[in-house]
């Protein structure tokens, strides 16, 4: 009975993460009906990003190590940002770079009035690229957060009564609790803000937020940096529970993160967080000895429902526009 | 005085057909003018040009004075000149009140925004009793209606209504019309596209005929409603 607690909680917190991460791919997919492939280069930016700003240090086999002894004497920026702080810069770092990835990877195609189809393929490029400049800046060994980077905190937190313990890892509540407070804030802005109802607008009818005066493109770009600002979280989030493990650790999040939002019924908010969890807990109740199997899992939960609901979990049928 | 908008050798193409060929077409401030014309003679690509969403090939557009040719779609906005576009183009999934504060998106007055949705509601009714309602959900002359006030919203010195009876019951149409007839009472300059001719030249002051992406006929619309060729044409 503790360990099946133990998992919900796991799948809780993992599930949160998939949310806010597959949020990122939703946001842009909802404006641009285009995937954009760059958000698991992003995830591993916001990681590497915030793990920089707590002045963490670099292996040598990357050119940013020789960089930062030559500047600072240190293989490390001279700076150690609390973990939190680190967290928000790290992810506007992510942020930044979805900006220009926009600009680079989608808008030139837009405005060609090219296929959307064509800024897929764009955006696997840039992503490609991003992913190298990463290898070729920090190497590809794996980088742990260090111990102390939540400070004072206690490395697990007991949720069961005395004598029946049901611990919880501390790294997993911050991710639970972050990315919770991430989709409540997202989902105020959306539908509560003036920015946010524009946004909408842009999404349902870009021809009619045009006629609205919506300047259309800063929208697009306010996307992109809500977009890349989740993925940097969410990378940094997995990075502190397992440590951020190359360059390329983004890429197997960047499927799953499109499993979850196809599973949550493409385009909307409640769908990625559906999707979300339900592949967290999914994952969780798989069992020890075929932790291996783990993202089979996330597929073939994927096939299933698909075989049953095509439309997603929470996706309306397709409705014929007039 | 010149006039508020003006269209000048304005050429237009999608994909290497002609849309539009040299038309010249100016709107003073205080008129309603109409252009009218069969489907497909370029009416509404002649909005959506004035709105900045298709561009022009040559020729220009220049509205109070200033040249938009290459304006922006939201600048244009800004600049006074709102569309309500043909299809109504609702935000389905928001409400009424959302799609009326977001017709004031280009302005900052909060209180005057108010103000203003109060009047959309003064002058439509049925909008306000509807005010939670999805947009999507509203019948045809609703949505019509929805999609003349939020252009209001923006305060506008010139108004565009595309097709503003099309599929509404003749009842409705002409409800639509006499609204048509109190914001020219109010002063709001009108460039208004319409199929039903007879319908268009009885509310305006000035029509234009197009006529596959040309200008062929204008004059005072009581002129155009005796004018013969446009009595076989358009008013059968």
């Amino acid at each position: 009975m503790n360990l099946f607690l133990q998992q919900i909680l796991n799948g809780l917190a993992i599930g949160s993460l998939y949310a806010i991460f597959a949020l990122g791919y939703t946001l842009v997919f909802s404006i641009l009906r285009v995937i954009n492939f760059t958000h698991g280069a992003l995830f591993a930016l916001g990681a590497y990003a915030t793990y920089l700003l707590t002045g963490s240090a670099v292996n040598p086999s990357g050119v940013l190590a020789s960089l930062f002894s030559a500047f600072f004497g240190k293989p490390a920026l001279p700076l150690a940002l609390p973990f939190l702080v680190s967290l928000v810069l790290g992810a506007c770092v992510a942020g930044l770079a979805g900006m220009l990835v926009e600009r680079i990877a989608f808008k030139p195609l837009r405005d060609r009035g090219a296929d959307p189809l064509l800024a897929l393929v764009s955006s696997l490029g840039v992503s490609i690229v991003l992913v190298n400049l990463m290898q070729y800046l920090v190497g590809t060994e794996i980088y742990p957060f260090p111990d102390t980077v939540l400070g004072n905190l206690p490395r697990a937190i007991n949720f069961g009564v005395p004598g029946k313990p049901v611990p919880v890892r501390t790294v997993q509540i911050v991710m639970f609790v972050v990315s919770m407070i991430l989709v409540v804030l997202l989902t105020y802005f959306i539908n509560a803000t003036k920015t946010g109802k524009a946004l909408r607008a842009v999404a349902e009818d870009t021809t009619t937020a045009y006629l609205l005066g919506i300047n259309t493109d800063r929208l697009i770009l306010l996307t992109f940096f809500l977009s890349g600002f989740l993925g940097g979280v969410a990378g940094t989030l997995v990075g502190l529970s397992v440590g951020i493990n190359g360059p390329y650790f983004g890429i197997a999040y960047g499927l799953k993160g499109l499993a979850v939002i196809v599973l949550g019924g493409l385009g909307d908010i409640p769908g990625a967080v559906v999707g979300g969890f339900a592949l967290g807990l999914a994952e969780a109740f798989v069992p020890a000895h075929y932790v291996a199997y783990k993202d089979a899992v996330a597929f073939a939960l994927l096939f299933i429902v698909l075989l049953t609901r095509p439309q997603g979990l929470l996706g309306r049928a397709a409705v014929q526009k007039v | 005085m010149s006039p508020l908008l003006e269209l000048h050798n304005l050429h237009v193409s999608y994909g290497g057909i002609q849309a539009l060929q040299s038309i010249n077409l100016a709107v003073s401030a205080g008129e309603v003018v109409t252009l009218i014309g069969a489907n497909g003679a370029g009416k509404t690509t002649t909005l959506r040009a004035i709105s900045r969403l298709v561009q022009a090939r040559t020729g220009s557009i220049t509205y109070n004075g200033r040249d938009i040719t290459r304006a922006r779609p939201d600048e244009v906005v800004r600049l006074g000149i709102a569309q309500s576009p043909e299809g109504r183009r609702m935000l389905a999934r928001q409400s009424v009140l959302d799609n009326l504060r977001l017709g004031a998106y280009t302005r900052r007055d909060r209180a005057g925004i108010e103000a203003d949705v109060a009047q959309q509601f003064k002058r439509f009714p049925r909008l306000a009793e509807r005010r939670t309602q999805l947009a999507g959900t509203l019948s045809g002359g609703e949505q019509q209606m929805l999609a003349i006030a939020r252009a209001l919203m923006s305060r506008p010195r010139l108004l565009l209504l595309d097709e503003p009876s099309l599929g509404l019951a003749p009842l409705v149409a002409r409800e639509i019309f006499a609204i048509i007839d109190e914001l020219r009472a109010a002063g709001v300059t009108i460039l208004l596209v319409e199929q039903n001719a007879g319908l268009a030249l009885q509310h305006a002051t000035r029509g234009y005929v197009l006529e596959a992406g040309q200008l062929t006929i204008e004059g005072p619309a009581q002129a155009l409603l005796n004018d013969e060729r446009v009595r076989r044409a358009y008013l059968g």
